[in-house]
């Protein structure tokens, strides 16, 4: 999941809003209401709404496509079953993300077919870990235990997201996020408690993710890459934290259990200062973050060459089917 | 067919047991009933025990607009009259007479009478 975003500009113009209706919107959220597709509300809340909810939708179904290359690699019958169930839902949350992002669109006479050839033309963005490498089965691991740890950070953090289309969709996601943490944390548990080969793909693989993981949040503020909505999806309450303190909350509930396996992470800076209150780390290289979500990162033009085969090759699948079944 | 016409949209529902209501899962686009159904089982149905599954073209149900969940919601107060709450003082009337209320728990209770 993926709840970053890296452009902030509004490219619709706004319509003339009544201050009254505004109001009536605030203070309906305020008093821990839900706003329904069909309810009013203000251009910039369906602007930002849009923009995340179809980023995290697509990113779904970006991160499953790399992941399922897994499936044939898998060690065991039981690890490939689980991958493949990991898979699955993945597309799943990415087909009910995508229908609510489609709902908001509809005023705009947009609909799937503009998702996926924006995801195309490059305006619309992927979560950045989905554009890195993965090397070796400890990846597998690492993705579903860290990676995904880190959705379900971002996750929970919008379960009482004010959009409830949003936050209905969530409820599931989380709940089956909960069991992608744990299916990583089994295969990241047999490598740690195995050879010293298994441990060493295990550390090598860590080392890799690490940037990547503290980039997953975004950046702390606006400076770093021009613009963030951040303050805006908390003002609309839906979601509750800013990305730093999202990221601090990562590390807090991630960081003790790294250690507990005997890894080490890349920095040799890290550490928990008292005092402050939260941990202290090196930044990750922001320019090479503002490359990534660019498409310009290691694997972006691989991964989207993919999704571009798939829509082509399953073209005469979606002919085919456009007719009417014939009854039996 | 212009594959822009291609996704319909449908409201997925579902029911766990036999005495569970038909439950609103979420909307899915396909392109015609049937794949509507298999992919309701794909994406909702994956662990959930489930007995029934339906699919209902969005455009053939009349949900309440916006304004009229508003107002709807606005005059649910008031309704004691058409609740046991409104009679909640039969009670201590009944108690006076030494007899217990005839409420919910009791009636629903009533499902064995005894055999002649």
């Amino acid at each position: 999941m993926y709840n970053y975003l890296e452009y902030g500009s509004s490219d619709a113009p706004r319509n003339h809003e009544d201050p009254e209706q505004y109001d009536r919107f605030m203070a309906r959220i305020e008093a821990g209401e839900k706003i329904e597709a069909d309810d009013w509300m203000p251009d910039d809340y369906r602007q930002g709404l849009i923009k995340l909810i179809s980023m995290h939708g697509i990113s779904e179904i970006m991160g499953a496509l790399p992941e399922k290359e897994w499936v044939p690699k898998a060690p065991t019958l039981k690890r490939k079953l689980g991958i493949m169930a990991k898979v699955q839902d993945e597309m799943g949350h990415g087909q009910l993300l995508l229908r609510v992002a489609e709902d908001l669109m509809k005023p705009y006479g947009k609909t799937r077919k503009d998702l996926i050839e924006n995801l195309l033309s490059g305006d619309l963005k992927f979560h950045n870990v989905f554009h890195m490498p993965t090397k070796t089965w400890a990846d597998a691991g690492m993705v579903g235990w860290l990676v995904d740890g880190a959705a379900i950070i971002s996750q929970t953090n919008m379960l009482d997201a004010s959009y409830g289309p949003y936050q209905r969709a969530l409820q599931r996601i989380c709940q089956e996020e909960v069991f992608h943490a744990q299916h990583g944390e089994a295969i990241i548990m047999a490598l740690a408690e195995g050879s010293d080969h298994q441990r060493e793909i295990l550390q090598e693989s860590l080392n890799r993710w690490w940037p990547s993981l503290l980039m997953f949040f975004g950046p702390a503020s606006a400076d770093t890459t021009g613009s963030s909505k951040q303050d805006i999806m908390i003002k609309y309450k839906i979601r509750k934290s800013n990305n730093e303190e999202l990221r601090q909350a990562f590390l807090d509930k991630y960081l003790p259990r790294v250690f507990s396996l005997g890894l080490t992470v890349p920095d040799e800076t890290v550490h928990y200062d008292e005092e402050q209150g939260q941990w202290v780390y090196q930044q990750p290289d922001w320019d090479e973050f503002k490359q990534i979500i660019k498409n310009k990162g290691p694997r972006s033009k691989e991964r989207l060459r993919l999704r571009q085969i798939a829509y082509e090759n399953n073209s005469w699948v979606r002919q085919a089917l456009s007719k009417e079944v014939v009854g039996s | 067919m212009e594959e822009t016409n291609f996704y319909q949209e449908y409201e997925v529902f579902s029911k766990k047991s036999v005495k569970a209501p038909i439950q609103h899962q979420f909307s899915l686009l396909a392109p015609n009933e049937e794949m509507a159904l298999s992919m309701a089982l794909e994406n909702f149905m994956r662990r959930e025990d489930v007995l029934d599954v339906w699919v209902v073209k969005r455009e053939n149900i009349r949900r309440m607009t916006s304004e009229e969940r508003t107002n709807w919601t606005k005059r649910l107060d008031n309704k004691d009259y058409r609740k046991t709450k409104g009679y909640g003082y039969l009670r201590q009337k009944w108690k006076e007479k030494e007899q217990g209320m005839l409420d919910e728990k009791e009636i629903m209770s009533w499902k064995e009478v005894k055999k002649k």
